[in-house]
């Protein structure tokens, strides 16, 4: 696993418009620009935050990719602090 | 030569201005209070010219540079994550005092990242908003980031000395400016973490006073592990009171307001900092 590109991805997501449109349209297109392993894109894909800042990934960028795609911060932080039914 | 006339540190919440009904009326115009007397005593003590310190928050600098300190040198615009109520543009700048800080930095051990045409988050487009605009005398500003958001974190001691640089610079410069130096960040805060809403009012009040004491030795005694474990993430921008303590020669100062606001989830200190004879 690399913190180092997940931080990338969900950097470019939180700084890019173009780049959020792509991803929303075709995330695996959009992800296989990165140096990404399957389980790593899954992480992304299906927006799994908790795993994500569990791997150290900086939550400043779990909590921003999190609200771009118009989630709820109340489901954010049910997520974050394990209460996801 | 300028001169470091005041200094300040405020926090740069941006949940005031997306989420504003978050704090009760009391404490939002406690702080709104706050913000408008740090504005005034600006005024009053006819500054010309402010270094706003500061920090990333993984907005302006991603995964391929990650630079410790960042001063601006040219123009500078923001902020880049726009809030309801304020709106990217371009700020009043002081590229010739950033420039100037930079090369006496070059010079005397601090290799200084430049933003020639700089673009800033809300930490220092929210203390332009509400401190110097307010002012009225349109205050061109030198943008210090520090890299206080994203790890590797600079070192509290980094941030002091950097503090101490600034103050030397800005006594060489061939200018009369009468400076004010505004350390920008909340206390306790937690940013995207599970412990996000959490305030600690013991360990915000404690930061306060170790500001408005002008402890050197207690700022530096501040492990990360005990700034994240008691104020969370968010609080590593204390680096910025640390730097803004330093620049003003640490002589000491007086809280304007705290308010531990849980709806904006910050610990949310005021304080003006005195300077040194």
């Amino acid at each position: 696993m690399s913190r180092n590109t997940l931080e990338k991805v969900l950097y470019d997501l939180s700084t890019s418009g173009a780049h959020k449109k792509k991803f929303a349209e075709d995330p695996e297109t959009f992800l296989s620009r990165y140096q990404l392993v399957e389980d790593e894109r899954a992480l992304i894909r299906d927006y799994k935050v908790r795993a994500l800042a569990d791997l150290g990934v900086n939550t400043m960028l779990t909590w921003g990719f999190w609200l771009q795609a118009g989630k709820s911060n109340r489901e954010y932080l049910k997520v974050m602090k394990r209460e996801e039914a | 030569m300028a001169t470091i006339v005041g200094g300040f540190v405020a926090p740069h919440n941006p949940v005031m201005y997306f989420n504003p009904q978050g704090a009760s009326q009391e404490q939002s115009d406690a702080c709104y209070a706050a913000y408008a007397a740090m504005a005034e005593r600006i005024k009053a003590l006819e500054a010309d010219a402010a270094i706003v310190i500061g920090c990333d928050h993984y907005i302006l600098f991603g995964t391929e540079c990650l630079p410790p300190y960042v001063i601006s040198t040219g123009e500078i615009e923001g902020p880049v994550d726009q809030l309801p109520g304020l709106r990217r543009k371009p700020l009043p700048s002081h590229g010739a005092l950033g420039e100037h800080i930079a090369k006496v930095g070059r010079e005397t051990g601090f290799d200084w990242t430049v933003g020639r045409a700089l673009n800033v988050d809300h930490s220092v487009a929210v203390p332009n908003h509400l401190m110097l605009e307010p002012t009225g005398r349109d205050i061109p500003l030198v943008a210090v980031m520090l890299a206080c958001g994203v790890d590797p974190y600079l070192p509290m001691k980094r941030a002091w000395d950097l503090g101490e640089h600034i103050a030397d610079a800005v006594a060489s410069y061939p200018g009369t400016e009468r400076v004010v130096v505004i350390g920008s960040g909340g206390i306790s805060h937690h940013v995207g973490d599970e412990r996000m809403g959490e305030v600690n009012p013991e360990f915000d009040r404690r930061i306060l006073d170790i500001v408005t004491r002008g402890d050197k030795a207690a700022m530096l005694a501040l492990s990360d592990a005990e700034i994240l474990r008691e104020g969370g993430n968010g609080a590593m921008e204390i680096r910025t009171y640390a730097c803004a303590m330093a620049a003003t020669r640490a002589a000491g100062g007086r809280v304007i307001g705290y308010e531990p606001v849980e709806g904006w989830v910050t610990g949310m200190g005021f304080a003006e900092l005195e300077v040194a004879a």
